[in-house]
C-alpha cells in the first residue's frame, strides 16, 4: 500500500507515493536524493536531521513522509539564496563552527530557527537552543560563537533598511 | 612576509563549503546501481550457545535476495589483530578467533548470527525479524576483574581465566615495593576508569560492490585508514588479492578511533557483494553503533604513589585489569600496554615505576583505541594521585607539580628525557604550562573566592592535570620490537601539474580534522605559492599510493612530514632544472617565495615556469628525467610529546550534589602550529569530550551482559548548555625530530581534562569538610550528594 | 530486576485460587495476553502484546506453574521472547488468609530481560512493571466483583 503526497522542498513540488511507515528523512534522502539531512540516531536524540517544516525546525526523523502531506519543507540544500550563502553558513565556515560536518546541518538549521525569532540572543540562550542538537567534535563553542556571529551580521544587515525607514 | 606565507596563519577551512550546504558526501549517501540493503540478526544475549537459525520463513519474504548464517562463512577468517603482545613468561597472547558471522555460540549482546540482504532497507529489516534463533543461555562475566577468578565462565573454551596476556613494565617490581614501602607518605587510589562509548555522530557506514567482467571490488567505507582496511581484510580475512580491490573513505561523519579498526561487517559484505553480484549496503543504526563499536578505556585499577617528606615523588606501583570486551580489535593489544604503561612517567621525575596489567576477556562490546587510547587513563590515575596527595599532604597541588616536574629540555641542546617506562621524551618545558595556566585561572583569588563561596550554599572546587601524550606514531622499528604487526610510517606524494598547480596525495585521512587546509597551508608556504593552487587528495586507496591512516594525533606530525619530504625533492629536482634555464650551477640555485634565484644576483625563474619546463622538456639538462612528481614514505624517528595543563573550575550545589563546570582553561603545548583555528578547535572539542567521561558518560552493563544504557536516550554526552566556552592558550616546544616542529593535537584535549574535572569536585568536597579520596566517574549528582553525606 | 508486591482482594483464598487456575479467567487477568493456551497440567503456550515506553512488541513463549501448593501459592515461570528481545521471569506468587472474606495475593521474584528490551526498556521498566501489577490485581478484583454478583 502506498499512499500520494505532494510536498513543497527547497521551493521544488514533488508528487510521490509513498509507503505510509517511510520516515520523512528517509523520503528526503532516498527518494529526494537530498543527502545532506543526515540521520544519527533511533531515538530522536541526536539532532541531525533537523530541517524546517512550514518555517519551523523539526527532527525529520519524528515524521513519516505522508504526514509532511502539503507542507513547504526546507532543507540545508535550500537555505542558501540564490548563491547567497545563508549568514549562519557563513559564520560557521568563518568561526570554525564545524569539523566533520556531520551535526552542521543539523545546527544550522535548528540555529536558523532560532534566530527567525530571537535576533539576539545571549549565549544562554544559544545553547539552550541548540541543547537538541548533537556535536562530538566542536564542544559546542566555536558553534555558540558561529551563532553570535551570525546574528550580529544579520543585525548589521537589516539596520540600514531600518534607518530608512526612519 | 610573501603573501604566500601560511603556516601559523587562522586560514579558513578549505572543505567547509561543501559541509555547509549539505553538499558532503559520507558513506550513506551513496546508493550503487542495482544496489542491496543488509540487516543482521543479532544476539540478544551476553553468552548463549547457538541451538538452531532457521531462516526459511525470512528466505520467502518479499524484497529478499540473500541471506547467510555462520555456516556460510565457518571457512573465512576472522578479522585480525594487528599488535602482538607477549605475557610475561614469553607466551603468545591469546587470540581467539573473531568471525564474521557466529556459527557456535554469541560472546557479546549484538554479535551477528545472520545476514539478511534485500531489496530494501525495510524488507531486510523486516525480514531479519523472521530469522528465528534458538539459544541456550549461558552465564556471562563483563567485570575484568571477576573473569580472572577461577570458575568464571570462559568466553572464550580455549583462553584459561579469560586472560589475553599478562605483561609488565618498568623497574623491577622489588625495587618499587622497597621505594613505597621506604616513603615518607603513600597516596593509593583505588578506581574505575569507565567504559566509554565513542558515539561518533555518524554512524559506521559500508556500500561494497564486485565487477565481474573485471574481478574487482570497490568498498566505501566509514574508516580513518583506507588503506590499512584493504590490507587486513585483503591480506588477512578473504584472501583476495589486494590490486583488485578499491577501498574509499569517503568523508566521515567523526570518528575518534572507533573507525580506525577493521570491523567484521566489511569483510562480510565484500564477501557477500561477489555471491550476490550486486552492491551490498549496511548502515549501523545508534543502537547497533552502541553494542558493536568498539568502546574505550574500562580499566580497574589499584596505584600506589609513594613521596619523600618534602613531597618529591619516589615511586609509583600500578596494577591494572584492561577489559578488552569478547574478541580482540584491531589494536586492541596495545592500548592498555605501550599506549597506556609507557606514559606513566607523566611530568615527574619519579625514579622507580612499575606498572601491571592483566588484559581479560569478557562478555561485552570489544575494547580499544577511543581518543587518547591509554593516554588518558594513565593521565588520569596519575593527575588523581597527584592531587590527592597533594590534600592529604596538605600541599598545595600546583607546589607539589613543580616540585616534581621533569626539567625544560629542547631535544637539541639538552638531551631527550629517558622515563622508566621505556619511551625518550623529545622536548619539553612543563614548568611553562602550569605557570600560564595559574596566570589564566588567578589562582591567588581563586582560593579567596573558594572560601567566600562555602558561606553561599555552594561549593568551589579547582583541578589540576598536567599531561603528557605520545603522539605521531610512530617509528616503525621501536613499534615493531614491541609487537606492532604493520610499520607506522606514513605516504605523502606531490604532483606538481605542469601549469604549476599541484595535487597532494596523503595517506593520511580527515574525518573533521581539516587536512584539506592544514596541509594545503604546508605545501603552499613551502612552495610559496597561492593555497588555491593546492589540492590534498585523501582517503582512495586507487589514488594513494599508501597510507597508515589518522589515529593517534600522527596526521601533521608523520603525514605532514612525508609530504614535506617530497616538497624538498620537488625542489631539488627543480633548481636543476632552474639551473639549467638560468645557465648557472644547481648548487647556486636558491628557493624562497615561489622562485628559483642564482644566488647573489636577480635571476630568476619562477615555479611554474620550471613546472612546465619539467612536462615540457624542450630544452632540459642532460640526464634528467622529465615531470616533477615525488613520492615519499616518512618513518618518525621518535614518537612526538605533547603537553599541557588543564584546569576546571567546579561549583557544587550543597543541597543536591549538582555539578556545574564554571571554567574550563587548556594550555597545550602541541610544538609549532600550522594552524591555530583549528587546534583550537581539537583542543576544544577533545576537552568536551574528557568531561564528557568526568561527568556525564560511562557504559553500564548488568549483571546479565546487557547494555542497560545503549540509546542516547540513556547514555549522557555533553550537550551546548553542559559546558561553557574553553579558555585556550599556547605554548610552543618545537619537537625536535621532524621537520616541521609539529607534535599532534588532536587528542590533546580528552587526555588533559577528565583528571582535572575530577580533581576540581574532590577540590571542592575538600574545601567542604568531605574528606574523600576517590569518587567515581561519571560524577552525577547523586555521587557527589552520596559523599556530602559521609 | 526484582519485582515486589502485595494486595488484598476481597475473596476468600478458595475463591481466588480458583480463579488463578482457571485457563480462561488466567487469559483476562493477566495484562496483556491475547492468547493463553493449555499445553498440559500446569503448562501453556501464550501470545503477550506489551507496550514497554518505546518499545512496543508482541511475545510469544511459554507458563509454567511450579511448586503449586493448593491454595497456598505456586512460582510463575516463564520464557517469553520477542522480535526486540527476549524476557525470563521466575514469580513467586503466595496467597495468604487475612480473614474469611479477604485474602493476600503477594509475588516476589525476579525477570531477566536481553536485547533491545535491555537496552531501551530497562530504564522504564520498574514503572512499567509497576503498571502492569497494577493492572493485574484491578482486573483480579474485576472478577472477584463478577464472580460475587
Ligand atoms: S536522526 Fe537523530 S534526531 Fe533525527
Ligand atoms: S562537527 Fe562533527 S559532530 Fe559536529
Amino acid at each position: 500500500m502506498s499512499i500520494k503526497i505532494s510536498v513543497t522542498v527547497n521551493g521544488v513540488k514533488h508528487h510521490d507515493r509513498v509507503e505510509p511507515r517511510l520516515l520523512l528523512v528517509h523520503y528526503l534522502r532516498d527518494v529526494l536524493r537530498l543527502t545532506g539531512t543526515h540521520v544519527g540516531c533511533d531515538t530522536s536524540s541526536c539532532g541531525a536531521c533537523t530541517i524546517h517544516v512550514n518555517g519551523k525546525a523539526a527532527k525529520s526523523c519524528t515524521l513519516l513522509a505522508v504526514q509532511a502531506d502539503k507542507t513547504k519543507i526546507i532543507t540545508i540544500e535550500g537555505l542558501a539564496e540564490d548563491d547567497m550563502m545563508h549568514p549562519l553558513q557563513e559564520a560557521f565556515k568563518e568561526c570554525h563552527g564545524l569539523q566533520c560536518g556531520f551535526c552542521t546541518p543539523g545546527m544550522i538549521m535548528t540555529a536558523a530557527d532560532l534566530l527567525q525569532h530571537n535576533s539576539k540572543p545571549t549565549e544562554e540562550e544559544i545553547r539552550a537552543a541548540l541543547k537538541g542538537n548533537y556535536c562530538r567534535c566542536t564542544g559546542y563553542h566555536n558553534i555558540v560563537k558561529s551563532v553570535q556571529y551570525a546574528a550580529a551580521k544579520m543585525k548589521a544587515a537589516k539596520k540600514p533598511k531600518k534607518e530608512v525607514v526612519l | 612576509m610573501s603573501t604566500n606565507d601560511w603556516i601559523g596563519k587562522s586560514v579558513r577551512r578549505v572543505e567547509d563549503k561543501r559541509f555547509i550546504t549539505g553538499m558532503g558526501r559520507y558513506t550513506d549517501d551513496i546508493i550503487l546501481p542495482q544496489q542491496t540493503y543488509a540487516s543482521f540478526v543479532r544476539s540478544p544475549y551476553a553468552h548463549a550457545k547457538i541451538i538452531g537459525v532457521d531462516i526459511r520463513a525470512a528466505k520467502s519474504m518479499q524484497g529478499v535476495v540473500a541471506i547467510y548464517t555462520g555456516a556460510d562463512v565457518a571457512s573465512v577468517n576472522g578479522v585480525p589483530c594487528g599488535w602482538q603482545v607477549n605475557f610475561k613468561n614469553g607466551d603468545i597472547m591469546k587470540e581467539p578467533k573473531h568471525p564474521l558471522l557466529v556459527a557456535d555460540k554469541v560472546r557479546h549482546v549484538g554479535d551477528a548470527v545472520a545476514i539478511v540482504i534485500a531489496e530494501s532497507q525495510a524488507e531486510a529489516v523486516d525480514a531479519a525479524q523472521a530469522v528465528n534463533v534458538e539459544y541456550e543461555e549461558l552465564p556471562c562475566v563483563v567485570n575484568a576483574a571477576e573473569a580472572v577468578k577461577p570458575g568464571a565462565p570462559l568466553v572464550h573454551a580455549d583462553v584459561p581465566a579469560n586472560t589475553c596476556y599478562d605483561w609488565s613494565l618498568g623497574n623491577p617490581i622489588s625495587e618499587v615495593d622497597e621505594a613505597i614501602h621506604n616513603a615518607a607518605h603513600v597516596s593509593t587510589l583505588e578506581f574505575v576508569n569507565q567504559r566509554l562509548i565513542p558515539n561518533a555522530i555518524e554512524p559506521r557506514s559500508y556500500n561494497s560492490s564486485y565487477e565481474a567482467a573485471t574481478d574487482k571490488y570497490t568498498l566505501y567505507t566509514s574508516t580513518q585508514n583506507p588503506h590499512l582496511i584493504r590490507l587486513l581484510m585483503c591480506a588477512f580475512v578473504l584472501g583476495i588479492p589486494e590490486h583488485k580491490v578499491r577501498v574509499v573513505g569517503p568523508d566521515v561523519g567523526g570518528a575518534f578511533g572507533s573507525k580506525i579498526f577493521h570491523y567484521t561487517e566489511e569483510a562480510l559484505l565484500t564477501w557477500c557483494t561477489k555471491k550476490i553480484k550486486r552492491p551490498v549496503k549496511w548502515t549501523s543504526t545508534r543502537t547497533e553503533a552502541f553494542q558493536l563499536d568498539a568502546h574505550g578505556r574500562d580499566h580497574i585499577t589499584k596505584a600506589d604513589m609513594g613521596f619523600d617528606k618534602d613531597g618529591k615523588i619516589m615511586a609509583l606501583r600500578v596494577k591494572t585489569f584492561a577489559n578488552l570486551g569478547a574478541y580482540l580489535s584491531s589494536f586492541a593489544t596495545c592500548v592498555p600496554t605501550y599506549l597506556h604503561g609507557t606514559l606513566l612517567q607523566g611530568l615527574y621525575t619519579t625514579p622507580k615505576i612499575n606498572v601491571d596489567i592483566t588484559a581479560v576477556f569478557t562478555n561485552t562490546t570489544v575494547v580499544d583505541a577511543y581518543r587518547g587510547a591509554g593516554r588518558p587513563e594513565a593521565t588520569y590515575l596519575l593527575e588523581r594521585l597527584v592531587d590527592l596527595a597533594a590534600h592529604e599532604m596538605n600541599m598545595d597541588p600546583a607546589e607539589l607539580r613543580f616540585k616534581n616536574f621533569i626539567p625544560p629540555f629542547d631535544g637539541i641542546n639538552q638531551p631527550g628525557y629517558q622515563t622508566q617506562v621505556a619511551l625518550q621524551y623529545d622536548s619539553g618545558n612543563y614548568e611553562g604550562v602550569l605557570k600560564k595556566g595559574l596566570e589564566m585561572l588567578g589562582y591567588e583569588n581563586f582560593r579567596n573566592e573558594q572560601k567566600e563561596a562555602a558561606g553561599n550554599g555552594k561549593l568551589l572546587g579547582v583541578g589540576f592535570s598536567t599531561y603528557i601524550e605520545a603522539c605521531g606514531i610512530a617509528p616503525s622499528a621501536v613499534v615493531g620490537s614491541l609487537g606492532a604487526r604493520a610499520g607506522l610510517y606514513e605516504v605523502g606524494q606531490v604532483r606538481v601539474q605542469p601549469t604549476g598547480k599541484v595535487s597532494v596525495y596523503t595517506g593520511s585521512h580527515a574525518h573533521g580534522q581539516g587536512h584539506e587546509t592544514t596541509f594545503a597551508q604546508v605545501v603552499a608556504d613551502k612552495l610559496g605559492i597561492s593555497m588555491d593552487d593546492v589540492e590534498i587528495v585523501h582517503g582512495d586507496s586507487e589514488a594513494v599510493a599508501f597510507g597508515m591512516g589518522t589515529y593517534g594525533s600522527r596526521s601533521i606530525a608523520v603525514g605532514g612530514s612525508a609530504i614535506v619530504k617530497s616538497i624538498e625533492k620537488i625542489i631539488e629536482k627543480g633548481k636543476k632544472i632552474a639551473a639549467h634555464k638560468l645557465e648557472a650551477n644547481a648548487d647556486d640555485i636558491e628557493f624562497a617565495s615561489g622562485k628559483f634565484t642564482v644566488k647573489g644576483t636577480d635571476k630568476s625563474v619562477g615555479f611554474g615556469d620550471v613546472a612546465l619546463t619539467a612536462y615540457v622538456p624542450h630544452h632540459y639538462p642532460a640526464g634528467l628525467e622529465p615531470g616533477l612528481d615525488f613520492s615519499s614514505f616518512y618513518d618518525p624517528a621518535n614518537f612526538t610529546y605533547p603537553f599541557g595543563c588543564h584546569i576546571a573550575v567546579v561549583e557544587i550545589d550543597k543541597e543536591t550534589g549538582n555539578v556545574i563546570l564554571k571554567r574550563f582553561i587548556a594550555v597545550d603545548d602541541v610544538g609549532n602550529v600550522i594552524n591555530p583555528m583549528i587546534v583550537d578547535g581539537q583542543i576544544h572539542g577533545g576537552v568536551v569530550q574528557g568531561v564528557g567521561q568526568a561527568l556525564f558518560e560511562g557504559a553500564e552493563y548488568d549483571a546479565n551482559g546487557q547494555l542497560t544504557n545503549g540509546s542516547y536516550m540513556d547514555y549522557c554526552m555533553p550537550r551546548a548548555d553542559d559546558v561553557p566556552m574553553i579558555e585556550t592558550a599556547g605554548q610552543v616546544t618545537p619537537c625536535p625530530h621532524n621537520p616541521l616542529g609539529v607534535k599532534g593535537a588532536g587528542e590533546a584535549g580528552t587526555i588533559g581534562s577528565t583528571p582535572a574535572v575530577v580533581n576540581a569536585v574532590i577540590d571542592a568536597l575538600w574545601s567542604g569538610g568531605h574528606k574523600v579520596k576517590d569518587i567515581r566517574m561519571p560524577v552525577t549528582s547523586e555521587r557527589v550528594w552520596r559523599a556530602m553525606q559521609n | 530486576m526484582q519485582l515486589t508486591g502485595k494486595h488484598i482482594i476481597n475473596a476468600a483464598p478458595a475463591v481466588v485460587w480458583a480463579m488463578l487456575m482457571d485457563t480462561d479467567t488466567l487469559a483476562r487477568i493477566v495484562p496483556g495476553i491475547s492468547r493463553l493456551e493449555k499445553t498440559g497440567d500446569h503448562t501453556f503456550n501464550s501470545i503477550l502484546e506489551i507496550k514497554l515506553g518505546p518499545v512496543n512488541s508482541s511475545f510469544t513463549g511459554n507458563l509454567q506453574l511450579e511448586n503449586v501448593i493448593v491454595q497456598k501459592g505456586f512460582t510463575l515461570r516463564g520464557q517469553q521472547n520477542s522480535k526486540i528481545g527476549n524476557a525470563s521471569a521466575a514469580l513467586k506468587i503466595g496467597l495468604s488468609l487475612v480473614n474469611a472474606v479477604q485474602t493476600e495475593v503477594a509475588f516476589n521474584g525476579d525477570i531477566r530481560l536481553s536485547g533491545l528490551l535491555a537496552t531501551m526498556g530497562q530504564r522504564i521498566m520498574s514503572g512499567v512493571a509497576n503498571t502492569l501489577s497494577k493492572q493485574f490485581f484491578a482486573n483480579l478484583e474485576k472478577e472477584v466483583e463478577k464472580a460475587n454478583v
